[in-house]
């Protein structure tokens, strides 16, 4: 009877300690796992600040561990090539904007959830940088187009690091181990489930992202993202088609300049209706996938619009000949106003009006917008969303800022304003974006010095989606008018 | 039942006892003895901060740090890759023992068991630890914190790549060496940790040769001098050999360390010759990487020792070895208020001034642009990545578009000058630049004190090759820092007052 009563007692302990000891490792399983920390006050104590480095929830699934990220370019730093050519620096030479002193460039967030982890925010495509002349630090607009970011080089690089042999526990945690501290727990994690874990997910993604490998496509190069081909491949799933529509990244300042109720359409070819439905689209695309946080997710979305609906386009910080911007805005009211500042701005006009490059409007179509909105009515979001139509044409842009829009039309296929109103069979046949060294004569950015070369991507005109033809309006003024002009659009 | 056990020893209390012995005391008293040896992380201390400075760790020996007999044995081993005999052939210095022998590490070297080994690497007190001569036949002084003038930096990395290249690296040569110099190894070292050690090294140094191979086809440093940041962007592994070309060939001086408070207060200067950063600790831990420290082995509390030494350390006074005359000195003060102070400070003593520690545009200063250039932007926000997770994470390093205005604390043991070294003397930087010594000798350690500088016209003395810097390869300008408001057009006479008054720096 006693014996018996011992075991029991012995039992009883027994399950009240392996019932303890899973409920402690449950609760490290899910601090180190799974746990959200807010980020730290910096990050959000101002508003640019929280454009720049916070987070939008894409650490989630998107994100990469922290330390992964860390040492890849360390273990793999032949992989970051532009050009076909490597290139020194780990990702800054990438071309992101990146603050001295900060941790990460502008656009990437930092957040603990379980574990650090890495991932984008908005200001990665659209933080514009900027220099004076050579000897100069940059200087980082946010909101504008980010025209030195290699956003393919990024997207390639993680996939081409995942599939490196080398891309394994016991090299990564060497190097590892050689820049910070981890505690066992920490170790383990790292070891035998986080590495093994991001490299199966990150060589998913190659399959995703088959198109960008394409030998028959040119590379997107700094600036640039075929975005419609984005959505179309990963919100909708649809099958690869021979479609190329490389576009600049669009400056995103003073959104509340678009009117639905005016007939203003969003994104290059008019295909999105309102800033709401553009925000939440492009935020659903950083992350990767329905977000894990419903009501955080929509939150976000909508302080993004109202931080971008008020924020102003940025000035011209150099100095403006007044007397030549004034001569030259009598050129603009009758050469360019009549697209530029009237009724038209913001609504799509015909291509064949235009004729600019036809690439962008064929990626995408009115199928791929029903289902589109399918998708992410069925991730309960409610938005205006993408535009179930036929599109005609490209938007007549609206000019607030176009100083800084550098590259310019939609592919970014001419350097400079100045060379935008030259016919087309004299603009630049071959140069080189994303040198951030600014041209104040030309007015755009330096493209074809040595350090451009050295330092951007090279552009031919010649290749798909690349095209500097159409919208050939004023080119027929006279050199005087053309100067006077180009001062005046400084002022926008 | 118990009460039973103990009354009549059962057989199996005993055969229980035996067995315990044997798979628990035994395995864990040998596991304790291993744990004890291997399992030990003990730098070798000094309680006084000046022997800590020269000998004490920064942590390097964990990552880098060579076996204490291995270190001993190569210069033996492969004597054919270094100038001379031992260490003391790159120039490093070695103090003297009572009997006169030199001692058994140069200064500069600090030790430390890691892992079961006594382990040696550099430390600060590498670069910036030198020796002056009064004159040929004087013995050398020992000056801490000056420039490591006659440090062949280039050429320690290159003997340490060649020799674990090179075939005699192995259990075979090395061992026997090791015995020659009366290592007197105990079983366990001579059988499995030293060959294991010589092994692993080997390997490790030779896994390291890629990332420097970009050392071995720069232009000669020479002694005194080091490629500060192209090293620096070792530690990001950065694909060197892709790197722009006018990024290397950046030879810079090493930088005298001596009363860092003052450029810590009242203000922050801009540090580094090219001022890319403000901030004295982060300056220290950026240098240590220099040492081999990595962020989780770094030992904080030890270098916080060095950096307390260096904050109020002073030069010694150049009339303790040299006279100074008061009088023609006199005269001088009142021209170098004029024409050096704003940039350069009071005196050797007071930093005010207006511009002093505050980057000067190069194309005002004019100097050689190679070190400016060889760092980037690119290398600036990869170094904000370092230490991170740490609460000194690096957040201060920014690319400058010129060179710093420097104080001039102890000037007289900062020759040759210019940050590439490339003007041998004081008088000779008072000239304009076409008439400064086109080519001269480093690595002298005797003095001139006329011209204030160390003797450049000697090419070589007591066996030893001294290295002629040729001002016309890249990286060796000596351009700049001259016309009418650098001095360079005084008259003779208000340039030797001048260089009188900078003896008393």
């Amino acid at each position: 009877m006693t014996t018996s009563c011992s075991c029991k007692t012995w039992l009883k302990y027994a399950a009240l300690a392996l019932a303890a000891l899973a409920i402690i490792g449950g609760m490290i399983g899910y601090d180190r796992g799974f746990r959200p920390y807010p980020q730290p006050d910096w990050v959000t104590a101002t508003p640019e600040m929280r454009f720049k480095y916070g987070s939008i929830g894409a650490e989630n699934d998107a994100g990469v561990p922290y330390w992964i990220f860390y040492v890849l370019p360390r273990i793999f730093p032949e992989k970051l090539t532009q050009d076909g050519l490597v290139v020194p620096g780990g990702y800054a030479s990438l071309g992101v904007s990146w603050e001295q002193g900060q941790e990460l460039p502008i656009g990437f967030t930092q957040k603990t959830i379980g574990f650090a982890r890495v991932a984008n925010n908005c200001a990665v495509c659209h933080t514009t940088s900027y220099r004076e002349k050579i000897d100069s630090n940059p200087v980082f607009v946010v909101g504008g187009s980010a025209h030195t970011t290699n956003v393919e080089g990024f997207f390639r690089y993680l996939i081409d690091c995942a599939k490196d042999p080398r891309f394994n526990a016991d090299i990564l945690m060497a190097e590892i181990n050689r820049v910070t501290h981890l505690d066992w727990i920490d170790q383990l994690l790292y070891r035998f489930l986080i590495i093994p874990i991001t490299k199966k997910r990150l060589l998913e993604r190659e399959a995703q992202f088959a198109w960008i490998y394409r030998k028959d496509f040119p590379e997107w190069g700094r600036g640039r993202d075929d975005a419609m081909n984005l959505t179309k491949y990963f919100m909708i799933k649809a099958p690869m088609d021979d479609t190329f529509g490389p576009t600049d990244m669009p400056s995103v300042w003073n959104l509340k300049k678009y009117v639905w109720e005016k007939g203003h359409r969003m994104n290059y070819a008019g295909d999105s209706n309102d800033p709401y439905s553009v925000i939440m689209d492009s935020a659903l695309g950083v992350l990767g996938a329905p977000p894990a946080n419903k009501a955080d997710f929509l939150d976000q979305v909508k302080w993004l619009k109202d931080y971008l609906s008020a924020l102003p386009p940025p000035k011209y910080p150099f100095p403006i000949n007044a007397a030549r911007a004034a001569a030259g805005m009598t050129v603009f009211d009758a050469h360019c106003a009549a697209c530029h500042a009237s009724e038209k701005t913001g609504t799509p006009l015909p291509l064949a009006d235009v004729g600019t490059d036809r690439g962008r409007l064929d990626s995408w179509n009115k199928g791929a917008a029903i289902k589109a909105n399918q998708v992410v009515k069925e991730m309960g979001l409610e938005r205006k969303g993408l535009v179930e139509e036929d599109l005609i044409g490209y938007v007549a842009p609206f000019l607030d800022g176009i100083w800084l829009k550098a590259p310019y039309l939609h592919n970014g296929s001419v350097p400079t304003l100045r060379d935008l109103l030259e016919p087309a069979a004299r603009r630049p046949k071959l140069f080189w974006r994303g040198y951030d060294v600014y041209d104040q004569t030309k007015v755009g950015f330096v493209s074809d010095s040595p350090e451009a070369k050295r330092v951007g991507t090279r552009l031919d005109t010649a290749s798909k989606g690349g095209s500097n033809q159409g919208h050939e309006f004023g080119t027929g003024l006279s050199a005087s008018e053309k100067d006077a002009l180009v001062e005046y659009l400084k002022t926008l | 039942m118990n009460e039973e056990f103990e009354q009549t020893p059962s057989p199996w209390k005993r055969r229980f006892l035996i067995l315990l012995v044997i798979t628990v005391v035994i395995p864990g008293f040998i596991g304790l003895l291993l744990l004890k040896r291997f399992g030990e992380d003990i730098p070798v201390d000094y309680a006084s901060p000046v022997e800590h400075f020269k000998y004490g760790s920064t942590g390097g020996e964990h990552e880098m740090g060579f076996p204490y007999w291995i270190w001993k044995a190569l210069p033996e081993v492969c004597p054919q890759y270094l100038p001379g005999k031992g260490y003391q052939s790159l120039g490093m210095v070695y103090e003297k023992k009572p009997d006169g022998s030199d001692r058994d590490l140069p200064i500069g070297t600090s030790q430390r068991r890691y892992q079961g080994v006594d382990r040696v690497f550099v430390n600060c007190a590498a670069c910036h630890v030198s020796t002056v001569r009064t004159a040929a036949n004087k013995p050398a002084t020992i000056v801490l914190g000056m420039p490591a003038a006659t440090f062949n930096m280039k050429g320690f990395e290159e003997f340490f790549f060649r020799c674990a290249a090179d075939p005699k690296f192995s259990k075979e040569y090395i061992l026997p060496e090791i015995e020659k110099q009366g290592a007197n190894l105990d079983l366990l070292d001579r059988t499995l940790v030293y060959p294991i050690a010589i092994a692993i090294m080997r390997d490790r140094v030779l896994a390291l040769a890629g990332r420097f191979d970009w050392v071995f086809k720069q232009r000669e440093w020479g002694p005194g001098r080091v490629d500060t940041f192209n090293s620096a962007k070792v530690i990001f592994n950065f694909p060197m050999a892709h790197l722009d070309p006018k990024e290397f060939d950046a030879p810079a001086d090493f930088p005298s360390i001596w009363r860092q408070r003052q450029r810590k207060e009242p203000k922050e200067m801009q540090l580094h010759w090219d001022g890319n950063n403000t901030t004295v600790e982060e300056r220290n831990k950026s240098a240590a990487f220099g040492t081999g420290t990595t962020p989780p082995t770094i030992d904080i509390e030890r270098i916080k020792r060095v950096e307390a030494w260096i904050m109020d350390a002073e030069p010694p006074q150049f009339s303790a070895f040299f006279p100074v005359d008061r009088g023609i000195a006199a005269q001088g003060a009142p021209i170098y208020q004029k024409y050096c102070a704003t940039c350069h400070g009071a005196s050797g003593s007071d930093f005010s001034g207006e511009y002093v520690g505050t980057v000067e545009p190069l194309a005002k200063i004019g100097t050689d642009r190679r070190r400016l250039d060889s760092y980037t932007t690119t290398l600036a926000v990869n170094q904000a990545t370092l230490y991170a997770g740490y609460p000194w994470r690096f957040t201060h390093f920014q690319k400058t578009h010129g060179y710093a205005n420097m104080p001039l604390d102890g000037l007289w043991l900062r020759a040759p000058y210019l940050h590439n070294g490339s003007v041998p003397s004081l008088r000779d930087l008072l000239e304009p630049a076409a008439k400064r010594p086109k080519a001269f000798y480093r690595g002298n350690d005797v003095y001139d004190p006329v011209k204030v500088g160390f003797v450049s016209n000697v090419t070589e003395a007591g066996g030893k090759k001294f290295f002629r810097l040729d001002t016309a390869l890249p990286g060796n300008g000596n351009g700049g820092h001259e016309g009418k408001a650098y001095g360079t057009e005084l008259s003779a006479g208000e340039k030797a007052a001048l260089v009188e008054f900078l003896k008393t720096f």
